[in-house]
């Protein structure tokens, strides 16, 4: 670390690199803090997790009972113990809640103000954060298995709505009309996801084990369908022609470059594509159980050299590097089964939610300060949080206590 | 391909081992790619071959490998660089959509046409080694394929599958296999689910890898149990734990 340390200052590595460096250390030593705490509001699972784009400070969670809480991340008390206080709730008290369980919810990607609900209840709700009414309802005949905005859109703002109904419905912010259908699955739509790379591209993910990318510009139909096997008919059975896995298809993660896609199936397996042409790119990453009936939200991480993909994995979250395929630790503290979680990049800290009403931070660990033989080397954290002050230090008391 | 600059997460190895380095009875092989072929070669002395009357090749599960090295990207490579070749051949077995297996190429053509000696349909059998197997490294042919670039006709693809060199997929299309496999697949499945519930039978539904190879193995189980235990270790049936006592097999509650 030291190495990299002199370096940067003496300009002979790029700032990047020191940068990626770090945030690659603290990736591989998450661990569960019992420093760190997410106020408990939810009464029943939690199914979804957003943490907003801008800042990083607030997180929203969605609940199976419909609930929506809206936390402050930031820690301003200076102590190291810190609980994630719940800034407001959207609760069962509120006439404008949810009436079943809240499925996906998403900030709006540029700022705070306002964010995006949709439910099991069939609707999708658009929220004013600071009066937590909704602006907008949009009805749809089956319930809403997802939704995205895309990250990065000026010239758009489409939601696409991803339903038991096959058809995708995009639905317009600005205007509130939701003409735009998206026609090709042939089986209820579990996973929706802009690219964060070109804002008219999207990829849709659905129970009849096909993963499709769309240029929404484009009036006829998909662009292409990711194939398991790349063209090679022969190496499965005829009936599983074109398809992305053996089961349904229930989790889609673009790379924060968007030049890969994540896929996750029931057939446990994850899948790595080049998204700009569709290939597989044929990492294996071994068996990842996946049970879920619903979307699994699963999250790769961003600014590390390798990547680092996060995924719910049972009652543990499982952190595989993106390339190789290797499992690199399982993240185990949840009392029952994961559903989602989300990186957050300024920090490098993962959030996740679960079955178990919890919301667990794990927070990279502080290197603590050095045993005296292996001084050499070692590196007290980027900024010496470790090290005590020697003032402070407990010169009398003796060690027989 | 040598690295002028090292790669970031190897200089924060925070897993690092403060006294030496001790592999708590970890037999993993973290060698290069040539090793493939040994461990390959070591699965196939594991398989039973007097249990067929040495009528049939030595199989081996590509997911056997898994068990073995650590990096499963790095084996999948390796296995299709070896197919490519021609040293390796790849069966789809039917009983799993994803249980591969491997054969030599030596091996399988040695075995099917002494398995061909006096029977008529040798010949077809001899030619099909020949274009067929040696020049591509399909898993299954379909009616059409097989009709014009191979210049098989109808009457000799019967043949084919009669000798038990293609069986059918479905209407029109054919698996490559291995004649005489149904008696391999038959004890494998069931020594499988033996040596599975054998690990779930014991105390706390895990047991120690070395001690289940030492087991006595029951009626149901006809292989080695070492060729087993590779398979369910690298096929994920069953978590495997190092400890400090060697490695721990687990069973999985799915």
């Amino acid at each position: 670390m030291l190495g990299f340390l002199t370096a940067r200052r003496a300009g002979l590595d790029d700032p990047l690199r020191l940068r990626r460096a770090e945030s690659t250390r603290r990736v591989l030593g998450l661990q569960l803090n019992p420093d760190r705490d997410v106020d408990r509001i939810h009464g029943n699972g939690i199914n979804t997790i957003d943490i907003e784009a801008v800042e990083g400070r607030y997180m929203l969670s969605g609940g199976a009972d419909g609930v929506i809480v809206i936390y402050d991340l930031e820690n301003f008390s200076g102590k190291l113990q810190y609980s994630c206080k719940a800034v407001c709730t959207v609760g069962r008290s509120s006439r404008y809640v949810h009436k079943f369980s809240v499925e996906t919810v998403q900030w709006y990607p540029y700022d705070t103000g306002m964010f995006v609900s949709s439910s099991f209840d069939k609707t999708m709700k658009v929220w004013d954060t600071e009066t937590l009414k909704p602006a907008e309802v949009f009805q749809f005949e089956g319930n809403v298995y997802c939704h995205h905005l895309s990250p990065i859109a000026r010239k758009h703002s489409l939601i696409a709505v991803g339903t038991t109904n096959p058809k995708i419905q995009l639905c317009d912010l600005k205007s509130g009309s939701r003409i735009h259908i998206l026609q090709g699955h042939r089986a209820e739509v579990l996973s929706v996801r802009w690219s964060p790379r070109y804002e008219h591209i999207l990829a849709t993910a659905s129970a009849d084990s096909k993963v499709k990318v769309w240029d929404v510009r484009r009036a006829s139909g998909s662009l292409f369908t990711l194939d398991q096997h790349n063209g090679d008919k022969s190496k499965a059975s005829s009936e599983a022609v074109n398809t992305a896995h053996n089961g349904r298809v229930n989790g889609l993660c673009f790379t924060g470059d968007g030049l890969y896609l994540l896929t996750t199936g029931t057939d446990d397996r994850m899948r790595l594509w080049n998204s700009a042409t569709g290939e597989n790119t044929l990492v294996n990453y071994g068996k990842v159980c996946n049970e879920s009936r619903k979307r699994l939200q699963f999250t790769v991480s961003r600014g590390c050299s390798p990547e680092f993909v996060f995924v719910p994995c049972g009652s543990s979250v499982a952190v595989y590097t993106l390339h190789t395929g290797e499992l690199v630790t399982m993240l185990r503290g949840h009392y029952n089964s994961v559903d989602c979680c989300e990186f957050h990049p300024d920090y490098q800290e993962v959030y996740s939610g679960g079955k178990d009403c919890n919301i667990l931070a794990w927070v990279p660990v502080l290197r603590p300060s050095d045993v005296e033989e292996d001084s050499d080397h070692e590196v007290k954290g980027a900024a010496g949080q470790s090290s005590v002050n020697p003032a402070f230090q407990d010169a009398w008391s003796s060690d027989e206590d | 391909m040598s690295r002028k600059r090292a790669l970031i997460s190897d200089a924060f190895n925070l897993k690092k081992r403060r006294n030496g380095t001790e592999q708590f009875g970890a037999t993993a092989a973290e060698d290069g790619p040539a090793d493939i072929k040994s461990s390959l070669e070591y699965l196939m002395t594991l398989f039973p071959r007097k249990l067929f009357n040495d009528a049939l090749p030595q199989i081996v599960l590509k997911h056997q490998l898994y068990s073995l090295h650590s990096d499963k990207t790095l084996v999948d490579k390796e296995v299709n660089k070896m197919r490519e070749r021609g040293d390796l051949l790849m069966f789809q077995l039917g009983f799993d959509a994803e249980a591969f297996g491997l054969v030599f190429t030596s091996d399988y053509k040695a075995k099917v046409l002494a398995g061909e000696e006096g029977k008529t349909t040798r010949a077809t059998v001899e030619r099909f080694l020949e274009k067929v197997v040696s020049a591509c490294t399909d898993l299954s042919f379909t009616k059409d394929k097989m009709l014009k670039e191979f210049l098989f006709t109808d009457s000799e693809i019967t043949q084919l599958v009669k000798s038990g060199v293609l069986t059918v997929r479905d209407a029109g299309s054919w698996w490559l296999s291995i004649p005489n496999s149904g008696k391999f697949t038959k004890y494998f499945i069931k020594g499988r689910k033996a040596v599975l519930s054998m690990v779930k039978k014991s105390k706390y539904g895990e047991v120690l890898k070395a001690e289940i190879e030492e087991r006595r193995t029951n009626s149901q189980v006809k292989f080695h149990m070492k060729y087993h235990i590779h398979d369910i270790v690298g096929a994920e049936l069953v978590e495997s734990i190092p400890t400090t006592s060697g490695t721990l097999l687990r069973s999985v509650d799915s």
